[in-house]
């Protein structure tokens, strides 16, 4: 299914937001909100993991049932799970399409990453020790 | 212990009456004195023309809405950008230069004290932060006060005692030097998107009018014994006509103080229209300045305009939305809450436009008219008329009726009939301008005895060197001679050491800010006030705890303190 | 011990209203604060002290060593990358900036990613707004456009608009009109008196034809722009020509949908042309607590909000071209000192991939995503916790944060003052 990405904060992803390391942080950014007819037809349930794909690139979400969410719309928290399908050219205008965009959303059986995870896939190295 | 000696110094110092004499300057540790050692460092000043330095009464170069002029114009950024050279860190802007900017090119011209024109007392802080980044020049801060809830509810009651200790709070929480009325009234009405038309007109709600307001602040001014007076820009600024309302506030101004004014009235040329409309507008300078010559309580000053494009921002939010409405620029607005407001919007000054050249010629008008050069100070309201940079040229303008001869022979052919400018003969010498680019400006602000504006024993040794023989130089022929001069010091000195040496800056700043404790008696400070403090805890949106300036932003604050009510 | 009147640095907000209940070195709690404040204040866990990334891991050093070897990287890069800054306060941001003029980096901040777009269009048309308090006395209509202060902003509307009583509009709730204006139904709309729903992508069309409606042209309007009725669109536009005072709060639906600045200048515009009929003013909802300041330091040390590029000895800002995303895009810088904010999580994924390339450091109290991509990271104080400074909130008031407890850690411009320091031979910026 095609849906158009919507990005933004939510208090949960603000809580976490210095503890990206944390399982918190991890269940809210890696969350994904779509409306309930949507997921009907998608034949998934409150909790699935869904595969989102754009050409920027590919993630894993768990996708959560929200009537506020127009038909169509896919919203995402901020956060590195959204950045890891936005591509980073700007317009000139030094601002990515963090919203707008286009994107396939499929149910999947992969799992989802950890933020460290996600960084390790970029170049990084995770650090856990606190 | 540094010394300094300045040979040969020709030194025009009004204030202690010397005109064109050579003589030397002994300066230690940052002040002048009888004589140096020895070891002391030399200068030779070649017979130059040495004066005090430079001081400007009322210039923005500071704060919320200056930031605001310079962050939506990158274009003006870009037009006036240096290089980061030797001791010297970039700069950007022309018209609205940044922080250093401003230091270093009005250090060139050899300034080392600005008073900002405006301050809102909420965002004072702002302004301390830019005045740090200023390093060149010692700071004061207009602190505005026109739509001050407190003090309107104080004049509505009659209360000037109340209304002083309004101010006495305010200017000792965000360490202001003086009060300011901006439009006083009107940008109250404008937190409403109205503005008032005349001085007897009432403000929505409060009920109060600009006369009363500016009445019942020339009182509280002298009873904290502030050391400037009342600093005002009047109602209806820029409005065809509008000089009756400049003469009717003139009329409200007794004279209370015997060493300065009582009314200090600011940029008067954007208040001495004529006519009714744009098609009709014409000068009343000549009127203004009857009434000025006839008030040793007032002083004024110009508010040149010079032809260029230039930024224009004030408090008076109302004004600046009409000269939007009337230019289509874009136009930024940020309105202070229980305070005041503002207004940012680029303009141009062409000589196509009749309306420009007749502002062009009201300002000289008001210099030329004025008898006294105590009384009319030289300044353009930076940037609102022009920036800064063009003081030498109004310097040279006023020094000579050539040059104006051959601009006004350039100017919008209504332009003589309309103003008197080109029938003026007068022509300013060395003095008056001395007087009118420091001497007066120390005076009016009352720095005088902090060691401002003169070079006797025990000022401070601030010096501009400017490489003008004033023997060998006549103003009137030579102007370009005199603009020149005056651009670009041979030696700029503040506080004893050598700043500016031919336009560049040779060491980093270390500025200070001067501010005023007037100390109120206790059982009338606002700290006490029941009703003072609630509006804090209701209708600001910052504690009352956490709105005064803390300690740590003038890391070189001069405390002036003053026995108030007494 | 119970510290009041704490300024909370999470969001743009800057609430400074906070108890907060300290013992030792711990906020026990915190009282008035939102969930966000709460987590800032009491579940601050800090990384101890610096680390270096190793072939294998992670190793412990030194803050010299740290300090050395990050000035180190710093001077042997051609075209370093300063960034962040967002979170920290004004005194640390001073100090950047006179390290990106020394070293000729390009030094950017957060609103690149969020309101650069905002600015842009601020530097086409002005701005016409004013602070809090003005709209918090005054506003009997408050339109919330593209974004949603109950997540991001907890206490916007308790403290500047819907439930907070005003001098003039003394009962607010009842006296002040709320408008939502989104392409979904979150949380802000539920408790709003009128939801505008709007297709994504809409938001241009939808102020053209408030503006058209607003300078009587209603007659031009098909029946539905972006999905909005014509009608409901006449009934917004005489809300607010007919208000007694509005305001206007934007946010990134505005600055990140297609258009971007120009969806920023349109609602500019509108808001211009609504001010010839009644009082009107327009905000951006800023995001991070103080990158508000970084835009004011920046911009009257440089002359420009964000974007600054020292490389030509002179202060160059052209966004597109010197914007961190898209010198990360290009691969076009060798190093990266990562300020009081988070590129690894908030950047586009090729962008932030960059970072690990290059040898980047991270100044930062608490562990990040950007952490990861690092090579070193050195914890600082967090401003308003344990380091006090100057904050610039939303609506550009100055407030001083306050240092409520002292942890051991070095104060961020402290750390920068010494990379600087070592930078320039051994005199101070």
């Amino acid at each position: 299914m095609k849906c158009i990405l919507n990005t933004g904060r939510t208090v949960p992803q603000g809580t976490a937001v210095e503890h990206k390391g944390s399982d918190a942080y991890r269940a809210v950014a890696s969350a994904c909100f779509l409306n309930p007819v949507d997921m009907l037809i998608l034949g998934i349930e409150n909790g699935a993991r869904v595969g989102i794909t754009s050409p920027a690139g590919h993630v894993v979400l768990t996708a959560i049932s929200a009537e506020g969410v127009t038909r169509g719309e896919i919203f995402v928290t901020i956060g590195p799970y959204a950045n890891h399908i936005i591509s980073s050219e700007t317009h000139g205008t030094g601002m990515p399409d963090f919203k707008n965009q286009s994107i396939k959303v499929e149910p999947t059986e992969e799992p989802v990453m950890s933020v460290g995870e996600l960084m390790e896939e970029i170049g990084g190295l995770r650090y856990d020790r606190q | 212990m540094t010394e300094l000696l300045v040979k040969n110094a020709c030194v025009i110092d009004p204030i202690r009456g010397i005109n064109g004499e050579i003589m030397d300057i002994a300066i230690r540790d940052g002040r002048i004195v009888e004589s140096v050692s020895d070891r002391a460092e030399s200068i030779d000043a070649q017979r130059c023309l040495t004066l005090p330095g430079g001081i400007d009464s009322h210039t923005h170069v500071c704060g919320t809405k200056v930031n605001f002029g310079r962050y939506m114009s990158p274009e003006d950024m870009r037009a006036g950008r240096t290089q980061r050279r030797g001791r010297m860190h970039v700069t950007s802007g022309y018209y609205v230069p940044t922080t250093f900017g401003n230091s270093y090119r009005y250090s060139a011209m050899g300034y080392t004290t600005l008073l900002e024109g405006a301050m809102a007392p909420l965002e004072a802080r702002h302004t301390h932060e830019e005045f740090t980044a200023t390093p060149h020049q010692d700071m004061l801060a207009n602190t505005l006060f026109d739509g001050n809830w407190a003090v309107m509810d104080a004049v509505r009651e009659k209360n000037i005692n109340k209304a002083a200790a309004i101010v006495g709070w305010t200017l000792n929480a965000v360490k202001g030097y003086g009060i300011k009325l901006t439009n006083p009234g009107g940008t109250e009405a404008w937190g409403w998107g109205e503005d008032l038309t005349g001085i007897h007109e009432h403000v929505p709600h409060f009920e109060v009018t600009p006369a009363e307001i500016i009445t019942t602040m020339i009182q509280a001014n002298e009873l904290l014994k502030l050391p400037h007076s009342v600093h005002l820009h009047c109602n209806n600024l820029g409005k065809p006509g509008n000089y009756q309302t400049t003469l009717d506030t003139f009329e409200l101004v007794p004279d209370l103080n015997p060493d300065r004014q009582t009314l200090y009235a600011t940029h008067v040329q954007f208040h001495a229209y004529g006519g009714g409309t744009w098609r009709n507008i014409c000068s009343k300078a000549e009127e203004i300045t009857r009434s000025v010559n006839s008030k040793p309580q007032i002083v004024m000053d110009m508010g040149q305009i010079m032809f260029c494009r230039t930024m224009t921002m004030t408090a008076d939010g109302p004004m600046e939305f009409n000269l939007h409405c009337l230019h289509h620029n874009k136009w930024s607005n940020h309105d202070v809450e229980l305070e005041t407001g503002s207004g940012i919007i680029p303009v141009t000054y062409s000589k196509k436009s009749a309306v420009n050249c007749i502002m062009w010629a009201i300002g000289l008008e008001l210099a030329l008219l004025t008898k006294s050069p105590w009384q009319c100070l030289l300044e353009t309201d930076n940037p609102n008329g022009a920036p800064f940079v063009k003081y030498p040229e109004v310097i040279g303008l006023l020094m000579s009726k050539r040059y104006r001869d051959e601009e006004c022979a350039t100017l919008h052919a209504d332009t003589e009939k309309r103003t008197s400018l080109c029938a003026l003969e007068r022509e300013m010498d060395w003095h008056d301008i001395a007087v009118m680019t420091r001497a007066g400006q120390a005076k009016a602000l009352g720095i005088i005895s902090q060691g401002k504006g003169h070079l006797g024993i025990g000022a401070e040794a601030d010096i501009a060197v400017y490489p003008i023989r004033t023997d060998s130089v006549d103003p009137a022929r030579e102007y370009r001679k005199v603009v020149e001069g005056f651009q670009k010091t041979r030696y700029t000195i503040k506080r004893g050491r050598v700043v500016s040496r031919d336009g560049e800056i040779i060491v980093d700043g270390a500025n200070a800010t001067f501010w005023v404790n007037a100390k109120v008696p206790e059982d009338l400070r606002m700290e006490n006030d029941p009703e003072f403090i609630k509006r804090f805890e209701q209708f600001y949106t910052v504690r009352m705890s956490n709105y005064p300036v803390q300690d740590v932003y003038l890391p070189r604050g001069r405390c002036i303190e003053t026995e108030a009510f007494t | 011990m119970i510290v009041s009147d704490v300024v909370c640095p999470f969001c743009g907000c800057l609430c400074d209203d906070l108890e907060l209940d300290v013992e030792g070195d711990r906020i026990m709690h915190v009282q008035n604060g939102c969930s966000l404040a709460e987590s800032t204040f009491m579940h601050d866990t800090r990384l101890p002290a610096p680390i270096r990334r190793t072939t294998t891991g992670w190793e412990n050093i030194s803050y010299d060593e740290a300090i050395k070897e990050t000035a180190d990287i710093l001077k042997d890069a051609d075209r370093p990358l300063l960034y962040g800054w967002s979170s920290t306060h004004g005194e640390a941001q001073s100090v950047g900036v006179h390290i990106a003029e020394l070293i000729g980096a390009v030094i950017d901040n957060t609103s690149t990613v969020c309101h650069g777009p905002s600015i842009l269009a601020i530097q086409e048309v002005g701005h016409p707004g004013c602070t809090l308090g003005q709209v918090k006395n005054r506003a009997d209509v408050i339109i919330y456009w593209g974004c949603n202060p109950i997540e991001a902003h907890p206490r916007h509307m308790s403290r500047y608009t819907t439930f907070a009583t005003g001098f003039f509009v003394p009962d607010a709730q009842r006296e002040r009109m709320v408008i939502v204006v989104d392409t979904r139904r979150n949380d802000t709309a539920n408790i709003a008196d009128e939801f505008v729903h709007m297709e994504p992508g809409g938001d241009y069309a939808v102020l053209s034809a408030l503006r058209a409606i607003v300078r009587g042209k209603e007659s031009i309007l098909p029946k539905k722009v972006a999905g909005i009725s014509k009608e409901q669109l006449i009934r917004i536009a005489g809300i607010c020509t007919n208000a007694k005072f509005g305001a206007i709060f934007f946010g990134l639906g505005l600055t990140m949908s297609r258009g971007k600045y120009k969806n920023v200048r349109n609602a500019i515009e509108l808001t211009d042309e609504l001010n010839r009929h009644t009082k009107f003013v327009i905000s951006p909802m800023r995001g991070h607590g103080n990158v508000y300041g970084s835009n004011e330091v920046f911009t009257w040390m440089t002359g420009y909000p964000f974007a600054v590029d020292f490389a030509r000895g002179i202060a160059f800002y052209n966004p597109g071209e010197t914007t961190a995303v898209d010198i990360l895009r290009r691969e076009e810088c060798d190093a990266a000192l990562i300020v009081a904010s988070d590129p690894g999580a908030n950047f586009p994924r090729d962008a932030a991939a960059h970072l690990a390339k290059i040898p980047t450091v991270v100044i930062d109290p608490h562990v990040n995503a950007t952490t990861a991509l690092s090579h070193i990271h050195i914890p600082c104080t967090a401003a308003g916790i344990d380091a006090a400074g100057t904050a610039y909130r939303m609506d550009g008031v100055p407030i001083r944060l306050k240092k409520v407890i002292e942890r051991g850690y070095p104060d961020d411009a402290e750390i920068l003052k010494k990379i600087y320091d070592r930078l320039n031979g051994g005199t101070g910026p």
